[in-house]
């Protein structure tokens, strides 16, 4: 069995196209662990090594034997469409790598090229102190204690990132993509770490913005009957009052008492959020909206991730939360119950407030709460819906239109401002550093004096590992851009702190100056996860296989 | 010819940034617009122009900071700005989007000459931003988790830093960007409403930025706004804070809180009472620094039902 790999479709066990793996169980112990593990990292590693730098070499993943192939630059995509070689010892070796990566992207979005290098050196390096009788263990309580030495120096060189010129570079940093680029700086800039943004496909061929302003739900009108004669999109009110509710209306006679109060007390307009109309009382409501003259109604579907939406919805207007689960029904409505706003905007898919006349402390305070929670919360998905709901309640999203020639170009670079975006988030919040590998290479000085001839030969190897690993993803950076490694890496370690090689321009320069930042979250995540993931795998001892092994369903 | 000021509540008063040398400046008030060339005597009808039968209440004024040479002026009315380009004698008007905005405060670019920027705060729709001298006005509320805005300031370094600040319902908020986008800053969520605001006129040296509330506190920061300590305890709300032109050398503050004014010469740190006359039972409800602040000079003050009198 080789080791070529066998890309198997476009997603996980989407398609296992004719692979002869074996379905007897089997357990492999050393020494062939360690080289088949290391069979399985190399392979996934060299698919993504390529795509680090300025200069970055695109993968081509094969879709189905008709369709255009997929051209990637994302290490944590690459990785994902891999989903099995033949081998399956190397495969351990390669889905370990996988996992990490793929872990690496959802979590910060970029880094998993550096990561993925780093881990392939340190993993490397550590089999050769292994073969000349290293404890394995106490090698990786020396990798995990260098990492520490690390992180710290590394932390030491984080700068804030601010204004649109630095957000700009940062991009530019991730993307080299100079129109995208731009957006992007301006539009973080303007969103800033939490904010909602929304890539679409456009219909030209250019980048465009959009900016919507108001807290924003994907729940629409539930009919089209409350759209004006006039506007037939949208249907817009100033002034509105809001019943905020998870009720299924079947009688309009339940209705009536509340629609009474409302007329009698001066509202012109109502929004009701209910989880159903019945046709009766939608064919009441528009009748009324056509005959009262004066109070005109809008309803919309309740959110579906309740019940965090209709909370949300109360404290910004003001409003009660009114839902079946807590014992109240629309009988039970009075006015003080009701939400208000300054303004409110339906159409079919959305419903938006602009100005909810709630308390503004307590409201402030409630996304102080989960600004809190998700600076608390690590499991990614969840990290990722709470930051959803934060940039929802700021008030405002962007939108980048992404045009462009084909199909597969606009995708590609949709999937890039997904990419860029999600690493200028992480940077908003965490800092830059310098980069083109250079705030890692920075990161050796820490190492320097941490250890003594007399010290454990674990320990002495694993600072050293770690020192050559913080050196690779210069090197590769280097590498892929065709230049001179010996040539370049010795000016670089003389030059001093901060300073690299440009390598668009061949120069060596001062890494701010030129605007090539790296996301601090970004490097710091990729660092821990190459050390710790190596270290850890340097440890493994026996490979077990199951007879049936169970497809996952996540990646 | 000459009118008399109506004898009306006066929301506001601006005087121009040379009026020492022309005596110009203006009274928002009630029943319209009022301005005066003599430093504050004789009022005339600033809109004229406009030809209306009925009162406009116009609810701020303020003067382009290259007033001199561009005589501009902003005032805002409800629902819309004015701009005028010679010094009131006429007014172009910019609707701003339904329903009509109540403004609470306009704010212009010290850097105006070059990019004709200007800001407007208002009660119930946050910020409205022109940055084509006052021809559109857009809202520019990302970040503003209410858009209850009480007071607005602008940093007068803005050509570099972009720093504006507003007061809000909920606390303060500071925007680096030319207010495309605002945050929260760690000011106390309990001590807001925050009703003014004003930079230091060496904020490029010191940082320092004041934030009077309704509750009576005044608040000051000394690192661009990241963190705020109250400075001073008053019984009731503060309506305005002014600052010395010279204060790092002389760091002079005069504040009104609920018709009383206080004056500083410690930057806020003590305060004594500023004595003046005015008809029983009448209230100040703004101020202006026409001649400076110190003690022995004059101000300009308006009142609930005797217009402007100085003070």
């Amino acid at each position: 069995m080789g080791d070529a790999p066998q890309i198997a479709g476009n997603g996980i066990g989407r398609y296992r196209g004719n692979m002869n793996l074996t379905n007897k169980p089997g357990v492999l112990f050393q020494p062939n662990v360690q080289n088949r593990l290391k069979a399985g990292i190399d392979l996934i590693v060299n698919a993504v090594r390529p795509t680090l730098g300025p200069h970055p070499r695109l993968t081509v993943i094969q879709r189905t034997v008709n369709d255009m192939p997929e051209l990637l630059d994302n290490g944590g995509i690459i990785a994902r469409r891999i989903v099995e070689i033949q081998d399956r010892d190397a495969n351990m070796g390669a889905m370990l790598t996988r996992q990490m990566l793929w872990q690496l992207h959802e979590t910060v979005g970029d880094g998993t090229a550096t990561a993925a290098v780093m881990f392939q050196k340190i993993y490397n390096d550590g089999l050769h102190v292994l073969a000349n009788g290293g404890n394995k263990m106490m090698l990786r309580r020396y990798l995990e204690e260098g990492l520490q030495l690390v992180v710290k120096r590394l932390e030491a060189q984080i700068q804030p990132l601010e204004g649109q010129a630095q957000l700009t570079q940062m991009a530019q940093t991730i993307c080299y993509d100079p129109d995208l680029s731009k957006l992007l700086g301006e539009i973080f800039d303007i969103i800033g770490e939490y904010g909602r943004f929304e890539v679409h496909s456009g219909r030209g061929r250019e980048l465009e913005r959009e900016y919507v302003e108001g807290v924003y739900w994907d729940a629409g009108l539930i009919s089209r009957v409350f759209l004006p004669e006039d506007a037939p999109r949208q249907v817009e009110f100033e002034n509105a009052a809001v019943l905020i509710s998870d009720f299924d209306i079947k009688d309009a006679e339940d209705l009536v008492p509340i629609l009474e109060e409302l007329m009698h007390n001066g509202t012109n307009h109502l929004i009701i959020v209910a989880s159903r109309l019945s046709e009766a009382v939608i064919g009441y409501l528009y009748r009324l909206n056509h005959t009262s003259g004066r109070l005109k109604i809008a309803a919309v579907k309740t959110p579906l991730s309740l019940p965090s939406d209709l909370t949300d919805m109360a404290i910004f207007t003001g409003g009660q939360a009114l839902t079946t689960a807590s014992g109240r029904s629309l009988g039970t409505v009075q006015l003080a119950d009701l939400g208000r706003v300054r303004r409110a905007r339906a159409d079919m898919n959305h419903f938006g407030i602009i100005g909810g006349k709630g308390d503004a402390p307590l409201w402030r305070r409630h996304i102080a709460a989960l600004q809190t929670y998700h600076a608390q919360v690590k499991e990614p998905s969840e990290r990722r819906r709470l930051q959803e709901r934060i940039g929802r309640l700021l008030g405002g999203s962007a939108i980048l239109h992404v045009g462009g020639m084909t199909e597969p170009e606009i995708e590609a670079r949709k999937a890039q401002s997904e990419r860029t975006g999600s690493a200028l988030r992480s940077a908003i919040g965490c800092g830059f550093v310098p980069g083109g590998g250079v705030a890692l290479l920075e990161c050796q000085s820490a190492l320097k004096g941490c250890f003594e001839d007399r010290d454990p030969l674990e320990k002495r190897a694993a600072f050293r590992i770690l020192a050559f690993a913080l050196e690779e993803p210069l090197r590769t950076i280097l590498t892929n851009a065709g230049m001179d490694l010996e040539a370049w890496i010795g000016p670089v370690r003389q030059s001093g702190s901060g300073m690299g090689v440009d390598v668009r321009t061949q120069k060596l320069t001062g890494m701010v100056a030129a605007g090539i930042l790296d996301s601090a979250g970004v490097v710091k995540a990729a660092l821990q996860s190459a050390v710790t993931t190596a270290a850890l795998a340097l440890t493994l001892d026996v490979l077990v296989h199951r007879r049936n092994p169970p497809q996952s369903n996540t990646p | 010819m000459t009118e008399v000021l109506p004898e009306n509540y006066v929301f506001s008063i601006a005087v121009s940034p040379t009026f020492v040398h022309d005596g110009i400046c203006f009274a928002a008030q009630q029943s319209g617009l009022y301005r005066s060339t003599d430093g504050g005597n004789i009022w005339q009808n600033a809109y004229k122009s406009l030809g209306q039968e009925t009162a406009i209440p116009t609810h701020a004024v303020a003067f382009s900071p290259d007033y001199s040479l561009d005589r501009t002026v902003f005032t805002a009315v409800k629902g819309s700005i004015l701009r005028s380009t010679d010094s009131g004698e006429h007014w172009l008007v910019s609707g701003l989007p339904s329903p009509p905005p109540v403004v609470s405060g306009l704010v212009v670019s010290p850097n105006y000459p070059l990019d004709g920027h200007a800001f407007c705060a208002t009660v119930e729709d946050g910020v409205f931003i022109t940055r084509d001298r006052g021809s559109r006005w857009a809202t520019w509320n990302f970040g503003l988790l209410d858009l209850q805005i009480l007071s607005l300031a602008v940093s007068p370094q803005y050509s570099q830093d972009e720093i504006l600040f507003a007061g809000a319902e909920s606390g303060v908020y500071r925007s680096k960007n030319g207010g495309r986008a605002w945050k929260a800053v760690s000011f106390p969520v309990d001590s807001a409403p925050v009703t003014s605001l004003v930079f230091s006129t060496d904020y490029g040296v010191d940082n320092a930025i004041f934030a009077g509330t309704a509750k009576g506190g005044l608040f000051k920061s000394n690192d661009q706004g990241n963190h705020w300590e109250v400075i001073s305890q008053f019984e009731e709300g503060i309506d305005q804070i002014l600052i010395g032109h010279d204060f790092q050398r002389k760091p002079e503050n005069v504040l009104l809180e609920a018709s009383r004014l206080h004056y500083s010469a410690d930057a806020g740190q003590s305060w004594t009472k500023r004595r003046y006359t005015l008809p029983s039972g009448e209230k100040i409800t703004c101020i202006a620094a026409a001649y400076g602040i110190s003690a022995d000079h004059p101000l300009l003050a308006g009142t609930v039902n005797h217009g402007v009198v100085i003070i």
